[in-house]
């Protein structure tokens, strides 16, 4: 069909324009008084052109707010599918494939087998946010220029019809008005009411144009561009590995640990746990016997090794670069390394001991030593004697009646000493000696010892003389490159929420036919605002009018 | 008197001031057909005092804030009762806000109601405050929580201008299948409503009467849970408040006072409800059905018509365009402030404690759905005309999932956000 896109004004418009680009009076010739659909002040968009190639599909498809609206719906009813049942990683070590199906029965092995349990990760899912991200970007291309270019070059005076089918509306005769030139004094002086309203007038001898807030309309665009930053990002993020790392370490008290794949090293130089005092919590939480913690804490030092690092043979030389204590809401940051406090678990593992040596019969104390859990000495000198280390179990166990250890960890160590000094055998006197109390009772240490023929006892003197590591420490280590990207993303989306959604466009349309007044106003949100404003504004030119009865008649159902 | 004792009189009397409120911008507009007077400055006087004494209300509710602050040493906003309390809050100030632009008294009538029932909902779990876990102890508690309860009380008011609307414009004597629907809609809407008040209203009933049972149940601990690598049977004990409908799956009555002459649960929860309080919490929901059914069944026999057909003519003024608009301009506002508070403050929060900005946590995940689907909502009305009784079911759809993020996540799903008390 061959359409005369002539206006009558003489503009030409490109063919299935809605309103005249110019004059904006409508082009679809229809008699009735329905008012006008404004968006994008009538221009043709891309996605509306005849004669359609391939590209053309896809962008009318993605250009489409119906589109839009159904894969942002898919997306969200995907996503709530994802919260029925905890996801895959929020599990640290189990086998998906049985763990459903054990913990929830025949609908936790239907909800693995739909690939539910790791529904964020799942092809579907990706591929509507890539889709989302896609729509965003042609939707808003589609819809921004055309109206960039209806809200640049808008013509002062417009067709009647244009006027007259607005939302708002008032018509009316005003007796005074003999000529022209009164009619351009009226003009004058209702833009002059305008201008304190902050509109910025223009004028073409009897029309008038009042326009303010422009900016508003750009504000869902700029959201989007934010948007489609912040989703760019993500998606760098899975696709650029250096630019994104994430580790778990567990570092004892005391202890250093290298964060893996990185030349920095962590120590863990105390671990602090606090708990709240009973006069702190309520009364209901004491009686229910429940403990809450009130800070843990690392009292961490980053290292960074500077020489034979990843060497086998020698030690790394580490230097300090950073000291920090990592609570929950502190990370320790250094150049774009985060180290976060995650949890704690109490691990009680025994480092050393402060040991006296004593006469079993008299209790006499002839002096004390050090012993380490971790590689212990050879020899000790105590006093006049010499203890010398024959045997070490760090994990003591019986292995088929014979003593052995189970592992390297200290957790039952047990010691055999050959003690040399005054009044021993010359082949020394054999002492088995186990630091923990509860070790001492199930392994019966005294009855082994008397029946030795031992007359020495090793012990400690009190808990002082015991250091334990107390508690292992989560950490996890972070690297995220993309994370500014992230934040300057998601400030342009606020702002651009903030401009659309707190300012509106207005406009205000006025002719005179005569000494008729003709006025149109269009607001793309907050009509209330916009007729209460019009209605303040004719007021004040002496034209009383109810704000409700602007609104035009016509109802567009 | 303590802080702690100013504090809960200051929160129970905002309430009790509410309801007044309420009733106060029921006679406004009500009382126009009174005789002797003129109808326009009869609405103008009680809605101004009306708009006084919940000015009022928000005051009383205010002290209790800040002494709380004071005595419990953090903003109050850190368990269920706390937060619950402050949505109201909100509620109240999202009320103000829209009723400052709109002078409408009309919003009064509904949005009062939905902030005294979240008020009465959060009065339900356990008032003392209790000191913060470390991972609470941040100033993004103050902001995060805050703007995110904002948000969400402005879609409570597009919520109840919304039902306004559809209540004010639905046919009531309408045969066609769309009216009927139409109907059917309004009155589940208000049943969904007097379920709620009958949950709080059950629990509180109970409460008062002191009612107290308790059951024990054998729980499988798997061999790969228990310390000494084999499988082992340990006892749980679960306590009702509520008098036991159902009792858990598998579960031994310790002890149970009886109830209206009953002496043993009449039921017992089905077998995949296996945790022990699994069984309680769906005792607890089938007392706030019982009791919502028997409230809706009691006021229907009463008003002898649908219930929407009865509040109808309280809001016959009432233009329902002005409804319509004021529905869809508390959304417009809450959605940037949802936006800034529920998922740009928590990605800022949760990088800084929990190592990630995003992490699919059932309340994040449930956080953005709200949030998409408001962005339906605005993309349905901008860019596709959808106003009127269209919108204003969106709408009212819109506060349901915003109270399944709030509620609904915390006792169904849990995950991260464990408030205590739930």
């Amino acid at each position: 069909m061959i359409q005369n896109t002539k206006c009558e004004c003489g503009h030409q418009n490109p063919v299935n324009t809605v309103l005249c680009e110019s004059c904006g009076k409508p082009l679809i010739e229809d008699q009735s008084m329905e008012t006008l659909e404004m968006r994008y002040d009538g221009a043709v968009r891309r996605s509306q052109r005849e004669n359609k190639t391939i590209i053309d599909r896809v962008w009318s498809f993605f250009s489409s707010v119906k589109v839009a609206i159904y894969l942002i719906f898919f997306t969200l009813c995907g996503a709530s599918l994802g919260t029925i049942y905890p996801q895959e990683s929020t599990f640290i070590n189990i086998d998906p494939s049985t763990y459903y199906p054990e913990t929830y029965g025949t609908m936790g092995s239907i909800y693995y087998m739909l690939g539910l349990s790791h529904t964020y990760e799942t092809w579907w899912f990706k591929l509507l946010l890539i889709m989302i991200g896609t729509s965003l970007v042609i939707c808003s291309l589609d819809r921004v220029l055309p109206l960039y270019r209806a809200l640049n070059k808008q013509k002062i005076r417009k067709h009647d019809q244009f006027i007259r089918r607005q939302k708002v509306v008032y018509t009316g005769d005003i007796k005074e008005i003999q000529n022209e030139k009164d009619a351009e004094l009226w003009v004058n002086e209702f833009s002059g009411i305008l201008k304190k309203k902050f509109y910025r007038v223009t004028t073409d001898g009897r029309s008038l144009l009042a326009e303010k807030n422009r900016f508003s309309r750009w504000g869902p665009y700029i959201n989007h561009i934010g948007l489609i930053i912040f989703l760019l990002a993500v998606l760098l993020r899975l696709i650029v590995s250096p630019w994104y790392m994430e580790e778990y370490i567990s570092v004892l008290d005391g202890e250093i640990e290298q964060i893996p794949g990185t030349n920095y090293y962590v120590e863990n130089e105390r671990f602090i746990v606090e708990f709240y005092s009973e006069d702190e919590l309520s009364e209901k939480t004491v009686e229910k016997g429940k403990i809450i913690p009130k800070l843990f804490a690392t009292e961490a030092v980053l290292y960074e090794c500077v020489k034979n690092c990843n060497d086998p043979i020698k030690d790394p030389v580490l230097e300090e670069v950073k000291k920090h204590s990592i609570q929950v809401n502190e990370p320790l940051e250094y150049e774009g390394l985060l180290i976060y406090q995650m949890g704690y678990e109490e691990t009680p593992i025994l480092n050393s001991v402060n040991a006296t040596l004593k006469n079993r019969e008299s209790n006499e104390e002839y002096g004390q030593f050090i012993l380490e859990m971790d590689n212990p000495k050879s020899t000790y000198e105590v006093g006049d004697y010499q203890l010398e280390l024959i045997g070490y179990y760090p994990d003591f166990t019986f292995i088929n009646g014979e003593a052995g250890t189970k592992s390297s960890k200290p957790n039952t160590p047990a010691f055999i000493f050959s003690i040399h000094g005054p009044g021993m055998p010359d082949k020394g006197e054999i002492n088995m000696y186990f630091p923990l109390p509860q070790h001492k009772v199930t392994y019966q240490e005294d009855q082994i010892n008397i029946a030795a023929g031992s007359t020495l006892v090793i012990d400690v003197e009190s808990m002082q003389d015991v250091d334990f590591s107390l508690y292992t420490s989560f950490l996890s280590a972070r690297k995220d490159t993309i994370l500014p990207m992230i934040w300057i993303g998601l400030s342009i989306s606020m702002i651009g929420l903030i401009l659309g959604f707190y300012w509106n466009h207005r406009r205000i349309w006025l002719k005179f036919n005569k000494n008729q007044l003709l006025l149109g106003a269009h607001s793309n949100k907050n009509w209330f605002g916009l007729r209460k404003e019009v209605a303040q504004a004719l007021h004040k030119s002496g034209i009383e009018v109810e704000a409700k009865s602007l609104e035009n008649e016509v109802k567009d159902s | 008197m303590s802080l702690e004792q100013i504090s809960n009189t200051a929160l129970i009397a905002a309430f009790f001031i509410y309801i007044i409120a309420f009733f106060m911008f029921v006679i406004s507009i009500t009382g126009k057909k009174w005789s002797n007077r003129d109808p326009e400055a009869h609405m103008k006087r009680w809605s101004r005092f009306a708009f006084g004494v919940t000015v009022l209300g928000i005051a009383s509710q205010i002290i209790y804030f800040i002494t709380r602050w004071i005595y419990s040493g953090h903003i109050p906003n850190a368990n269920m009762f706390e937060f619950m309390t402050l949505l109201s809050m909100m509620i109240i100030v999202g009320f103000i806000i829209i009723y400052i632009i709109y002078r409408s008294a009309g919003t009064g009538v509904f949005a009062l109601p939905v902030a005294f029932i979240v008020q009465a909902y959060a009065m339900v779990f356990p008032w003392e405050a209790e000191p913060l876990i470390p991972a609470l102890q941040d100033n993004w508690l103050k902001i995060h929580v805050t703007t995110a309860a904002l948000g969400e009380a402005f879609f409570a008011v597009g919520f109840a201008t919304g039902l306004m609307y559809l209540i004010r414009t639905v046919n009531f004597s309408g045969t066609s299948k769309k009216e009927r629907r139409s109907i059917k809609g309004v009155e589940f809407t208000i049943f969904v409503i007097l379920v709620v008040v009958g949950f709080i209203g059950s629990v509180f009933l109970f409460n008062g009467m002191d009612y107290h049972a308790e059951f024990s149940k054998d729980v499988i601990v798997p061999a790969e849970e228990s310390e000494l690598e084999l499988e082992q049977v340990t006892t749980e004990n679960v306590e009702y408040t509520l008098p036991p409908i159902v009792k858990p799956y598998n579960s031994e009555i310790v002890s149970m006072d009886s109830y209206f002459g009953i002496q043993k649960p009449l039921f017992e929860a089905p077998f995949w409800m296996q945790g022990v309080n699994a069984g309680r919490k769906l005792n607890t929901v089938v007392w706030a059905f019982i009791i919502g059914t028997l409230l809706y069944y009691t006021l229907r026999l009463i008003l002898r018509k649908p219930i929407g057909a009865s509040i109808q003519p309280i809001l016959n003024d009432l233009d329902p365009d002005d409804l319509d608009e004021i529905s869809y301009r508390s959304i417009a506002l809450g959605f940037p402030i949802f936006t800034l508070g529920a998922l740009i403050f928590a990605m800022i929060w949760a990088h800084i404690a929990w190592e990630r900005f995003w992490g699919w946590d059932p309340k994040e995940v449930w956080a953005l759905i709200v949030w998409l689907f408001y962005s339906v909502y605005l993309h349905l009305r901008l860019s596709r005309g959808w106003q009127g009784s269209k919108s204003s079911w969106l709408s009212v759809i819109g506060f349901l999932i915003v109270m399944f993020t709030l509620v609904g996540v915390n006792l169904v799903i849990a995950g991260l956000h464990s408030y205590a008390g739930v």
